[in-house]
């Protein structure tokens, strides 16, 4: 018995080696019943969940990868985007319409940015890329999407006030609620530009670290590296902006007044 | 002038004023007075279309203000709330909200208006004391232009000394032919302000008319 596959690359674990970790639940279980922390089943039931979504994912990325082609591949994509902005739009109570609102902007962060990469084939539009790159991208633009939704509901409530008294000078809505609107995509952006900052510094990305897991080059991983994270920050930056202005002219009515919080 | 005319507004189910119908008269100060709740902020925004009515209209010169651009009928009719709002980082800034052109002399003009002659514009708006506070943000009201005032409590937060500062600006602005809608819950003031009164309790005007001859007022000490 060899807890690392034979035939395949020598870092891939067998399933022997996947079995072996299971002890590392064991010590995680270990630490929460010792420390009386209530959460024994809680890591059991989440470990248990991560095997099986991750199995049945594995499975299904096999047949789509080698049966449904990029068609099949789109459409995954596009369920990502709807799970996406489910939970994002679920972060926007108070602003009307906003898993739409979230679909809009994550679907305009895929296309500007996995597209546009897609079209310059500087990424292959394979299955097998078109798949792990739009999960990327699409989990960027929720992150994106998510503070943008979150933090306009919570402005157009704490900051009524402001927002009103720039509307009673005359201001059109877009203008009265701009200060707002543009804290809230910053507060979406600056995680992702501190992380672009200390890529390579703090942690090894993603992308980067399954590249020299398969043996690539370090040198060549990185120039995957950086397309990605620079795709990343774009996704973001363009869900955000998108779900920053449809989420703002959502908050008002068409005489330019904020609506009332929702109760 | 602006007239209300059998204006009901409901909100969540409750009806926050009821058939109310009232003239506030032009180059006048009129207080709208009464017990908290009688519906006498929500009058206020009606006048300036941050709530619409639920039935009902209000007309402006005569005509509906739906009739009007929203965004032009709230450069002439503007609005102070009760607590200042600071807009910008200094005065200058702020004063320029409404008005971007807003030349320094043209806002020097408007400071001395409201009463803040001196006052640098190059001053953080932070570090303005209360009363200076919503003299300013009477200034920047007064920067679109407005023929008519809504004033919310203007007072209310201030302490006596920023209170009387505040007052004399709109009793001068009245004076210099300004229309003043002022809502108060401070009878003493709306006494000593307003020519004409209209008397809130529960949703409906039970008292309207001119100020010296009012009862409800004439009822505090």
């Amino acid at each position: 018995m060899t807890l690392l596959a034979s035939g395949t690359h020598p870092s891939v674990p067998s399933w022997w080696g996947v079995a072996a970790s299971v002890l590392l639940v064991v010590v995680t279980v270990a630490v929460v019943v010792r420390e009386q922390l209530g959460l024994g089943r809680e890591v059991l039931v989440a470990c248990v969940r991560a095997i099986v979504q991750l199995v049945a994912v594995g499975a299904l990325l096999g047949v789509l990868f080698t049966h449904t082609g990029l068609p099949g591949s789109l459409l995954w994509v596009a369920g990502m985007v709807a799970v996406g902005a489910r939970v994002a739009g679920g972060r926007g109570r108070g602003v009307p319409r906003s898993t739409w609102v979230a679909a809009i902007a994550i679907l305009a962060g895929v296309v500007a940015t996995l597209g546009l990469l897609v079209a310059a084939q500087v990424i292959d539009a394979q299955p097998r890329v078109v798949v792990p790159v739009g999960g990327m991208v699409v989990s960027a633009a929720t992150r994106g999407t998510s503070v943008v939704l979150l933090r306009i509901a919570e402005e157009s409530v704490t900051a009524r006030r402001q927002i009103e008294a720039r509307l009673a000078l005359g201001l059109p809505s877009a203008l009265a609620f701009a200060p707002h609107r543009r804290t809230a995509l910053r507060t979406a952006l600056v995680t992702d530009i501190d992380q672009v900052k200390t890529v390579g510094l703090i942690s090894l990305p993603g992308a980067m670290t399954g590249l020299l897991l398969a043996g690539v080059d370090p040198l060549t991983a990185i120039r995957y590296q950086v397309v990605v994270m620079y795709m990343l920050l774009s996704a973001v930056a363009v869900a955000g902006v998108v779900a920053s202005h449809l989420a703002s002219s959502r908050l008002f009515d068409e005489g330019q007044r904020l609506l009332e919080p929702v109760a | 002038m602006l007239v209300l005319e059998d204006v009901c507004v409901v909100r969540r189910g409750t009806t926050v004023l009821s058939e109310v119908s009232a003239v506030l008269a032009s180059g006048r100060c009129t207080a709208v007075v009464g017990p908290s709740g009688a519906g006498k902020s929500t009058l206020l925004r009606l006048l300036d279309r941050l709530l619409e009515p639920t039935s009902g209209r209000v007309l402006f010169h005569g005509a509906p203000l739906t009739t009007y651009d929203v965004l032009e009928l709230r450069c002439r009719i503007g609005l102070v709330q009760q607590a200042p709002v600071l807009l910008g980082a200094v005065v200058l800034a702020d004063l320029r909200v409404g008005r971007p052109g807003l030349t320094p002399d043209e806002a020097a003009a408007l400071l001395e208006r409201a009463g803040l002659e001196g006052l640098p514009m190059d001053r953080e708006t932070t570090s303005l004391s209360g009363g200076e506070a919503q003299r300013l943000c009477l200034a920047r009201a007064l920067a679109v232009g407005p023929e008519v005032l809504l004033l919310d409590e203007p007072t209310s937060a201030l302490d006596a000394v920023a209170a009387q500062s505040v007052e004399r600006v709109i009793r001068s602005l009245v004076a210099d032919g300004l229309t003043a809608v002022l809502v108060s819950h401070d009878l003493r003031q709306a006494r000593r302000l307003a020519d004409d009164v209209v008397v809130l309790r529960a949703g409906r005007v039970v008292e309207s008319g001119e100020a010296a001859s009012s009862e409800y007022l004439a009822g505090a000490s």
